[in-house]
């Protein structure tokens, strides 16, 4: 039978998600509308798609799933509210 | 294909209009009788607000004639290259929660009800330090509410091309004037009438019909483009400038796009109409659900829905380049100023072929009315914050500290009634004068706003989290931003001559980041810089 988690590790636990979802949340902001869009702007220049869609679009959607998903892991494991 | 002068609106336009004009002034009168005399009553509903309200409200509050007219424009105008403007949108979210849960808090704790009574408390109860942090939301919130009744002009145009100029005391009318004038006074009436309360739930019926708009919007352009496969095959046929940055005018470099995702949201979330709704929300619980319905909802609104029909409406309707001006299709509009009806100008057009005369013209109409409810719902917001800020932040505090509840109450009303005419007197002018245009687009008046908006952002910070900043480090800090952001506004010019060293050095640097982080981190520095030199001289007062 597992047993329940300490305090001290459930914290551990938590901050180390809270720095893995600001990370990766600020790797999303760079990659999406930042610098990272020189990686694909020259093949989005030339006409460049994926599945038919144009590489920016395509770049951007993908960027906004990663932000939603952090928004969304975020909600289910850190966000307290006051009366939870 | 122009399908305007094929497909005849008649008069049901003008039947959903009225429809959902009866309905606003029901929720006002309803919330009216719903509301008690207090002041807190009036600009925060009683802090009673459940999730639902407050989600809707906060987005129909972000939700402005921007999002359904000038965001859009730009698309149009510019190709692909500003969509990466949506991915503020989840940061936006995480605000809600992350700054509105605090500010929550200290507003139960303490009874704020403006921005400045939390940062002015948090710093000593510095007069100058009220009086800077409620010029910066009065500098926020009049670009906004001009913004605003200007795209109730141009809808009116849209709905009824043919309506006759009215003359009206000596002077003439045009559909434009008549336009904003009515989309001005519904909406001063119900602000009036029910405070916070009717914003609100107004923002509800609004929210509601504004993400139905942009969803409908979207699908029917990507059918009406012969389905998802059709459209992007003929997107992709975009000149290259259209598919890839900076963007056919040549402006969206990747860090100015980066740095108004990452300082535009948070401007906007800390502006005082949103700042107003933390505190009026009945629990963190509430924000919590309204930040996570906040950052998937929008941008998907946007995503898949008004941004498809701004880049189909490229394909159909290109731009037109003429003396090195980039200017919309005749189908859209004759000048540089109406892209921003490129939505508005597409879903007239096909909507009524895809879907055929009769249910085409209903839905056209929901969604011209979705236009509008996007502009009545964030001028509501902003004339109920700018009442709120001049009545508590200034009146109060300057000019009759004694005043009784009830006259405070009149003089928010007061408020309401000159800052809508005023708003209304800029457009006219604006409308007739082609001289007077320094801010056309609203999509540039929206960044001057938010701008603005972003240089209450170190205040806020510090006041929530870190705690370090000082009195006179604030009061530096916040002059400087606001400072800074003039100097990107049309006054170095007016001042200095059209041809002057501030123009170039501050046009250079709006070409590469967002104005609002150029006056952030100016405020952000000096405030920092003056706070630590003056550690000596008292610290912030704890909240």
């Amino acid at each position: 039978m597992p047993q329940p988690q300490s305090e001290p590790h459930g914290r551990i636990r938590s901050n180390r998600l809270k720095a893995i979802l600001i990370g990766l949340f600020l790797f999303a902001l760079l990659m999406g509308p930042g610098p990272g869009l020189y990686l694909v702007n020259g093949y989005a220049s030339q006409g460049g798609s994926v599945l038919g869609i144009p590489i920016l679009y395509a770049w951007v959607v993908f960027w906004f799933f990663v932000e939603a998903g952090v928004v969304l892991a975020a909600y289910f494991k850190l966000w307290k509210a006051d009366d939870e | 294909m122009n399908l305007l002068g094929a497909v005849d609106m008649g008069s049901v336009p003008l039947i959903v209009l009225c429809l959902y004009l009866l309905m606003l002034l029901g929720l006002g009168i309803v919330s009216y009788l719903k509301s008690r005399t207090s002041e807190e009553d009036y600009y925060l509903a009683g802090r009673g607000q459940g999730a639902i309200v407050t989600a809707l409200t906060i987005m129909a509050t972000f939700f402005s004639s921007a999002a359904m007219l000038g965001i859009p424009g730009l698309i149009y105008r510019d190709g692909i290259a500003f969509m990466f403007f949506v991915l503020n949108l989840p940061l936006s979210g995480l605000a809600i929660y992350l700054l509105g849960s605090r500010i929550w808090k200290l507003g139960q704790k303490h009874g704020h009800v403006t921005p400045a009574d939390l940062i002015a408390a948090h710093y000593g109860n510095s007069i100058l330090l009220r009086s800077l942090v409620a010029l910066v939301g009065s500098l926020y919130v009049i670009p906004y509410i001009v913004m605003q009744i200007k795209a109730g002009g141009y809808l009116a145009k849209r709905m009824f091309p043919d309506a006759d100029v009215i003359t009206f005391f000596g002077s003439e009318y045009g559909t434009f004037e008549l336009g904003a004038i009515a989309l001005s006074i519904l909406t001063m009436l119900y602000v009036l009438i029910g405070g916070m309360r009717s914003v609100a739930w107004t923002d509800v019926v609004q929210g509601a019909l504004l993400i139905g708009g942009m969803i409908i919007s979207g699908i029917a352009t990507v059918m009406a483009m012969g389905g998802p496969s059709s459209y992007f095959d003929q997107v992709s046929q975009f000149p290259p400038e259209a598919l890839s940055l900076p963007g056919a005018s040549g402006v969206w470099s990747p860090w100015k796009l980066m740095t108004i995702c990452m300082f535009a949201s948070l401007a906007t979330m800390i502006q005082p109409g949103q700042w107003m709704r933390y505190y009026s929300a009945r629990s963190t619980k509430t924000l919590k659900q309204s930040a996570l319905a906040f950052a998937i909802v929008l941008p998907c609104c946007f995503l898949f829905g008004v941004m498809l029909v701004a880049l189909g409406a490229r394909a159909l309707y290109p731009p037109q380049v003429i003396d090195g001006s980039i200017l919309p299709h005749p189908v859209i509009g004759s000048s540089a100023n109406e892209f921003d009806l490129v939505v508005v100008s597409t879903i007239q057009n096909h909507i009524p072929l895809l879907f055929g005369p009769e249910v085409g013209v209903i839905l056209v109409s929901i969604i011209l009315v979705a236009v509008m409810a996007a502009s009545m719902s964030t001028a509501d917001s902003n004339l109920h914050a700018l009442s709120a800020v001049l009545t508590r932040d200034v009146y109060d505090r300057f000019i009759r500290p004694q005043a009784s509840e009830r006259e405070k109450a009149w003089f928010g009303r007061a408020v309401i009634v000159v800052a809508t005419l005023l708003a209304l007197w800029i457009v006219r002018v604006g409308d007739r004068n082609p001289d007077f245009q320094p801010l056309a687009l609203i999509a540039q008046l929206m960044f001057v706003a938010m701008a603005f908006s972003c240089q209450l952002l170190p205040l806020a910070i510090d006041a929530l989290f870190i705690k370090a900043g000082n009195r006179i480090g604030a009061i530096c800090g916040i002059a400087t931003g606001i400072f800074v952001v003039c100097l990107f506004t049309p006054l170095p010019s007016i001042f200095l001559g059209a041809d002057n060293s501030i123009a170039n050095l501050t046009g250079t640097l709006n070409g590469l980041f967002d104005v609002g982080f150029i006056g952030f981190v100016a405020n952000a520095c000096v405030f920092a810089v003056v706070s630590y030199a003056t550690m000596g001289s008292k610290k912030s007062d704890e909240t």
